[in-house]
């Protein structure tokens, strides 16, 4: 080997460290984790002791032969719910909200920094100020209602509401990320199809839907995906505002989870319900993916 | 036709600044609600400003629960996690942006497919792990699941293979090792998008809740986003309507350094959105 290969191995080998430690921490916190899940699984651990034995398919028979029962199927439906109320909010809301606040002027801006700011406060402080907002008796919300002559609302105590009431906040955290997001989208369409279109007599409302609608479609698809899947992950708004409640009728899966985990100590059990969510993520993921190369625009 | 464009520009005004006031309306009631006294808190009709300004429930907040120590223990581990973030995260993006090993796109399609692994499945392994090291209840087990990020890796990939090669050439030439090239080339050219990440990480670690509350259950190491739960749960449920001016005095007091940030680096932080959507 001459000079210059050696040289060449070393970098080599120099660019191979740099990637390591990452690539080690990843195994050790997301690869093992999920080997270790499926493991656990097979046990009869209950995290008050240090023992566990194996106990086969045990724990896997009780998922499935009391599917409708353990509450995997009741916490699954209503954490889809709530996924569809909260992507409603960032992607309908977030594509209005920057149609509305499009405009490019110093008052513009500040506004759109004011609708940005809830994303950066914790949602534990969030899901706080809405607990007061949202009281039955004393919320600011029911007093501004009683002023429009409208009954107060159980926001947090009646189990028909409690859900839209979480979506509620988490839609005020996010809107403006999603309007953030289609703002920049917006911005990378070329001005000839608006001009083009208004030649040919399309008003506003046709230009928005047969112009900005498909070639924001990417980006749509990127908020589809993503907020989808951080939907399904919703636990501090719940935990903060309903705690699950009232009669489990906010109890999202994270929370099912968590309770399984940290309430009952049955990790074993809560590693099943835990393995079966990340299953249900990957395949809509996949699901999504596949669909959108053939339906998703990418001329703009 | 003229007419016609002022009016909608006015009311498209007039829209977008009461929907601003809506949207603010949360963190204005917040501010509000700290600085009343107890006694104009559960009035029949809410005031809408204090009669007089009482800080004293900022002291309240800070009698009730340790804010001083959860405001440390977050600052603590923000900055750890971001430490190892940042430093695992640029030293990787450089090896997968520019290195040329053998197994070098397997190893990245690793770090791409841990995106799509959430917290929320990895929790309970990760919590026995750290019960077996010792580390419920430990510095080192609120920061353990914070020192890589894959996402800040994907990102600074992405900006490290922007950078033109005739560069890293000349700093090879002037005798620079793989450190040097990063130090000296790859991170002044991209210290836009490690500004961006780092506040992104910064954000999120400063706000974390669900990792912090399953790994600690003691004021020693709880974190504030937590530590504020723990202000509510403290006054008893027939005691707590009243003192909610203490619970939102903590809740402003715990959001400062962010609000701090977001006036400071807005450009960035608003940008981060952008470059998060581009994929």
């Amino acid at each position: 080997m001459n000079k210059r290969q050696i040289k060449i191995k070393r970098e080599r080998i120099a660019e191979f460290l740099c990637c390591l430690p990452a690539v080690l921490l990843i195994l050790v916190l997301t690869y093992y984790p999920l080997a270790e899940l499926v493991r656990i699984s097979f046990t009869d651990w209950n995290m008050l002791t240090l023992d566990y034995n194996y106990v086969g398919l045990k724990n896997w028979q009780w998922f499935f032969e009391n599917a409708a029962n353990n509450r995997f199927l009741d916490s699954m439906w209503i954490t889809i719910r709530y996924a569809v109320g909260a992507m409603a909010a960032t992607i309908a809301g977030g594509i209005l909200f920057a149609l509305l606040f499009g405009r490019m002027n110093r008052l513009f801006g500040a506004m759109r920094a004011a609708v940005v700011i809830p994303r950066y406060i914790a949602m534990s402080t969030s899901a706080m100020i809405f607990l007061f907002l949202m009281n039955g008796e004393y919320g600011v919300f029911n007093y501004l209602l009683s002023l429009l002559g409208l009954e107060r609302v159980n926001w947090l105590t009646d189990g028909n509401i409690a859900l839209l009431s979480v979506i509620i906040l988490t839609g005020w955290h996010s809107i403006g990320y999603g309007m953030m997001i289609y703002l920049s989208s917006m911005q990378g369409i070329s001005r000839e199809y608006y001009e083009s279109a208004a030649l040919d007599g399309a008003g506003k409302l046709q230009q928005f839907v047969y112009i900005t609608i498909p070639l924001v479609s990417p980006t749509t698809l990127f908020l589809f995906v993503t907020q989808f899947i951080s939907a399904m992950k919703v636990f501090q708004a719940v935990d903060v505002l309903t705690g699950g409640g009232p009669y489990f009728s906010t109890e999202v899966i994270v929370y099912h989870i968590y309770a399984l985990a940290f309430e009952d100590y049955r990790i074993d059990r809560a590693s099943v319900v835990s393995i079966m969510f990340f299953a249900f993520i990957l395949l809509i993921t996949v699901l999504t993916m596949k669909w959108s190369d053939k339906n998703v625009n990418y001329d703009a | 036709m003229r007419n016609k464009k002022i009016l909608m520009r006015t009311v498209q005004t007039i829209l977008a600044i009461g929907i601003t006031l809506i949207m603010l309306f949360p963190i204005y009631w917040m501010i509000n609600t700290a600085l009343k006294p107890s006694s104009e808190l559960l009035l029949p009709v809410p005031r809408f400003w204090p009669s007089q300004v009482d800080f004293g429930s900022f002291l309240m907040a800070w009698e009730k629960v340790p804010l001083g120590r959860y405001l440390f223990n977050t600052a603590f581990v923000t900055f750890w996690s971001l430490f190892f973030q940042i430093g695992t995260g640029i030293l990787a993006a450089y090896g997968f942006a520019r290195g040329r090993f053998p197994g070098r796109d397997l190893l990245f399609l690793l770090v791409i497919g841990a995106l799509m692994v959430p917290p929320q499945v990895t929790f309970i392994p990760l919590y026995t792990l750290c019960s077996r090291l010792g580390w419920v209840n430990s510095f080192q087990g609120l920061i353990l699941p914070n020192t890589v990020s894959a996402y800040f890796i994907f990102m600074m990939r992405q900006a490290f293979m922007t950078v033109d090669q005739s560069y890293i050439d000349a700093g090879k030439l002037e005798g620079l090792g793989v450190l040097g090239v990063i130090r000296h080339i790859m991170v002044p050219m991209c210290r836009p998008t490690i500004l961006t990440v780092a506040l992104i990480s910064f954000v999120g670690s400063w706000n974390d809740y669900f990792w912090p509350k399953i790994i600690t259950n003691k004021d020693e190491y709880r974190m504030i986003a937590v530590g504020l739960v723990r202000l509510y749960d403290v006054f008893g449920t027939n005691e707590i309507l009243e003192n909610m001016n203490v619970v939102m005095s903590g809740a402003l007091i715990s959001m400062v350094p962010i609000l701090i940030l977001f006036v400071i680096f807005q450009k960035y932080m608003l940008s981060g959105f952008t470059k998060a959507s581009m994929k």
